[in-house]
């Protein structure tokens, strides 16, 4: 026997209303993805330069003790290598959390891997930074 | 790796370049930070190191860290781009050659000036 067609029940859930009518969600990952373009900015810049000068207006092996302690004379480049190394570091550690969560899909495998590389990342920030406070010429 | 492909063409390729040579770079910047540091430890093991990365293999390894370092930074620029600008991306594939050119002048200029010591001599 043939049956007409009933009418859908009418849908609830949140993604079946319209996108723009959503309340756009201003969480930590909008704040990541604006710190990934800030970040990259000024390493761009940090970086290249830095390599430039250590690497192509001076050969590897120049870039002996005395230059070091001829470069961080001067507090500026200090901090100009202590910023290589913070934002180097957080734009590093964002992007591997990001490579982590596509990739290790395991939750406890996740979680001991951002445990260990957390560890370790925040370990040398800490390190670098010593070395260049401490470091008298 | 194939249910990690999501259209294989010039995009994805330019995405799993951008990851790889991020990660390549942020692994030489740990050891960097290391290698830096011996400079408070002893300056005389600070400038052996040194001395060590003038060894021809490791002058090819400072040239992968160029071509890494400025594909990472040149591509990213073109990520910022169509954020910002989101008529740019009918123009992507254009962009990522544009991208590899430089990446490979980069190379070519830079990989001269860093091989030059080992082939003619440190000029000292």
């Amino acid at each position: 026997m043939a049956t007409s067609v009933e009418p859908r029940a009418p849908k609830t859930s949140v993604t079946d209303q319209p996108r723009l009518q959503r309340r756009p969600r201003v969480n930590t990952e909008v704040w990541s993805w604006y710190f990934m373009r800030i970040s990259g900015l000024f390493l761009l810049f940090l970086a290249l330069a830095h390599f430039f000068i250590t690497h192509i207006l001076h050969d590897v092996t120049d870039t002996n003790a005395n230059f070091v302690a001829a470069r961080w004379q001067n507090p500026l480049w200090r901090l100009w290598d202590w910023s290589l190394l913070a934002l180097g570091l957080m734009h590093g550690v964002n992007g591997l959390r990001f490579i982590m969560n596509d990739y290790i899909v395991t939750a406890w495998k996740r979680a001991t891997t951002k445990a260990i590389f957390y560890s370790v990342v925040g370990f040398l920030f800490l390190y670098g930074t010593i070395t260049i406070l401490t470091y008298q010429t | 790796m194939n249910n990690t492909v999501y259209r294989g063409k010039s995009g994805q390729w330019a995405f799993m370049a951008h990851r790889i040579a991020g990660t390549l770079v942020f692994l030489f910047l740990l050891l960097h930070v290391v290698d830096v540091s011996l400079v408070n430890a002893s300056p005389r093991v600070y400038n052996e190191v040194h001395e060590l990365y003038g060894n021809v293999f490791l002058r090819l390894f400072e040239i992968g860290l160029l071509a890494a370092l400025v594909f990472h930074s040149l591509n990213g620029l073109r990520i910022i781009t169509y954020d910002f600008f989101p008529g740019a991306v009918k123009r992507q594939k254009e962009m990522l050659w544009v991208v590899l050119f430089l990446t490979s002048l980069a190379v070519v200029i830079g990989g001269w000036v860093i091989l030059h010591p080992f082939f003619f001599g440190s000029g000292d």
